[in-house]
């Protein structure tokens, strides 16, 4: 008589096959506290080790396949389609000058943006540190928006890093190995990134749906919402900095299961089904990297340099006597005409013209009014000098200030409070003339 | 009767391959599966490693064998990915095993027959993966028919091309 397990092995055979895999399955989904399943996002070290070995062994003919294919594009790039690349080379150095301008006029907002930011106690991520990797497979199925890239943990990749390109986000690593890593894009239905529209400032989660698309769910209804809005990251996730380009909006559509609730189709900035080369931000800091700043600081000269050669240009264009006149504009007097000015004899124009001292003083000259007499001081000595005359006491002089300071203003030709010894700011004096209208402690002109 | 003409004709038309083959083939389908989709794109609808198991399972008439294989091609294949490890495991292994239970039966050497079959595996595979991840495990995965559909077809196409190709490694007494 035949056994029943021999006659029928085939369906035990497949039977016991099939009861390892469920209990397997069984092994790695959990179920939340809402009653929803959901994969055990740590996997487990038998299934990681599973993973791994998979891994390990398709990498090495992956690997092969595509060192073969960029070494047919590079080698067809680099010595075979070389055309018109010194024009390029030298368009891409006026694109670099003009970004430097331009990263120059920028760092101050960013600076101002970080003061608010510390004011406002809220520390917003910069990317700090990258890694360039090469996107080497993919898993391959429709259900499963993962790829794997070239890099992993002893290249300083951890899980949950983000992966971008110049174009925009691509996804996070989900999990690292020694030699290589798998990403989740965005696409993917597991996968969910905080994104805002930047025009109309709504938030929302990025996410994939089965056809392979990304979308913002959960969005409640806003006709504001058009085609062609532009989506950056919103920085709340932990894994995105703030401000990466995401996609455009491609349409709206009503949310099928809630009807005040609107799906936006987004199309991705970076071309998710054609990956090559991306970066891996292995490290973000609230500040710049030392890269940065040298980067801003020849950004910083070069805008001071052209800065520099515009006044300059703009200054030959002037005449002497109007640049003068800028720089000492107190001692010009509107109501003289241009010839008989203070400043019209250009026999020694750095000379100051002085005052001629009293030779008698009393309460109605200059240096017993205080003030106005220190703008015709011309240096540390004459300033010694009329505080001396002023007051004879000599603790008075240490308590106003320090006499160096005075020297300053003289240079500059700005009136200076003789009492604090700051600077005034330098006018052209009002109306002169008759003493009777001429204010009071206002020192009389003698060309 | 049936049953015994059905041995007699297994043992007569089994097909044998280097043991090389065994191993290899099944690899270049899994790294294919995972590099050609950077290529092709969005348009990479197929599934080589279930064309490979279909191939195996039908010339080598097993039923046990084509269980091992669609078993080994599913986990290779979860393993890569970020699905639970024994969803596709268990869609491949049922559709080895029907494909081997069917290769006794039906001459697998027929184009159209190797086509219809291609097609009709690949829509149990993707109806056991939909099954096996949203009533079995209660996972929220979204499925389109078209993307099944056309999987199914490329499927198809593929095992048009390749069965002859593979068809050339097999050893003749």
């Amino acid at each position: 008589m035949e056994s029943i397990f021999v006659r029928y092995r085939n369906v035990f055979v497949l039977l016991a096959v099939l009861l390892a895999q469920i209990i397997g399955l069984a092994v790695q989904v959990r179920r939340s506290g809402e009653g929803r399943s959901r994969l055990d996002p740590g996997d487990g070290s038998g299934v990681r080790l599973i993973r791994l070995w998979a891994q390990e062994l398709v990498s090495p003919p992956e690997r092969l396949i595509h060192s073969t294919s960029m070494g047919s594009t590079h080698l067809w790039q680099n010595y075979i389609d070389l055309r018109n690349v010194r024009q390029q080379n030298a368009d891409l150095e006026k694109t670099i000058d003009r970004l430097r301008l331009e990263q120059a006029a920028l760092l101050e907002d960013a600076k101002q943006g970080q003061r608010l930011q510390g004011l406002l106690n809220f520390q917003e991520k910069y990317i700090y540190q990258t890694v360039a990797a090469q996107a080497i497979g993919s898993s391959g199925s429709e259900q499963s928006r993962v790829f794997y890239i070239d890099k992993g943990t002893s290249s300083g990749i951890a899980r949950d890093d983000a992966v971008i390109t110049a174009e925009g986000i691509v996804g996070k690593v989900r999990d690292v190995f020694p030699s290589s890593a798998q990403v989740l894009a965005i696409n993917d239905q597991t996968s969910g990134a905080g994104v805002i529209l930047a025009t109309t400032r709504t938030r929302g989660i990025l996410r994939g749906n089965a056809n392979g698309q990304t979308e913002i769910v959960d969005v409640l209804a806003d006709n504001r919402i058009q085609k062609g809005e532009v989506v950056l990251t919103a920085g709340g996730d932990q894994i995105f900095p703030r401000g990466l380009p995401v996609g455009v909006v491609d349409k709206v559509v009503n949310d099928p299961e809630r009807d005040s609730f609107i799906d936006v189709m987004v199309t991705p900035a970076a071309h998710l089904d054609r990956l090559d080369e991306v970066l891996v931000i292995t490290n973000t800091q609230p500040r710049f990297s030392d890269q940065q700043k040298k980067d801003i600081a020849t950004s910083v000269d070069e805008k001071g340099a052209e800065a520099a050669a515009i006044l300059k240009q703009e200054m030959e264009q002037k005449k002497a006597s109007d640049i003068m006149a800028e720089r000492l504009p107190g001692l010009l007097d509107p109501n003289l005409p241009p010839d008989q000015q203070p400043l019209h004899d250009t026999s020694n124009p750095t000379q100051v013209a002085h005052p001629p001292q009293a030779l008698h003083p009393d309460r109605f000259s200059p240096e017993a009014n205080g003030g106005p007499a220190a703008p015709t001081i011309p240096d540390a000595q004459t300033q010694r000098e009329t505080e001396q005359s002023v007051s004879p006491s000599p603790a008075k002089p240490a308590q106003t200030g320090k006499p160096a300071q005075t020297s300053k203003p003289v240079q500059t030709g700005q009136p200076t409070h003789p009492a604090t010894g700051q600077t005034k700011p330098a006018k052209p004096a009002p109306k002169p003339a008759t003493p009777e209208s001429k204010p009071e402690g206002q020192p009389e002109r003698n060309p | 009767m049936p049953l015994l003409g059905a041995d007699l004709r297994r043992d007569l038309e089994i097909r044998r391959y280097p043991v090389l083959a065994y191993a290899l083939v099944p690899l270049a389908a899994v790294v294919l599966q995972a590099w050609l989709p950077r290529v092709l794109g969005r348009f990479a609808y197929f599934d080589l490693p279930l064309v490979i198991t279909v191939y195996f399972a039908l010339g080598r008439r097993s039923p046990i064998q084509g269980t091992f294989m669609g078993a080994c091609m599913g986990l290779f294949e979860d393993a890569l990915s970020r699905n639970a490890i024994g969803v596709n495991g268990i869609a491949k292994t049922v559709a080895g095993f029907l494909a081997a239970s069917v290769g006794v039966r039906v001459d697998v050497e027929n184009h159209t027959i190797r086509l219809v079959l291609n097609f009709l595996l690949s829509l149990a595979s993707s109806g056991l993966v939909v099954f096996v991840s949203r009533y079995m495990l209660g996972l929220d995965l979204e499925w389109s028919w078209y993307t099944v559909l056309f999987t199914a077809v490329g499927n198809s196409l593929i095992a048009l091309i390749i069965f002859p190709l593979l068809d050339r490694l097999q050893i003749h007494d």
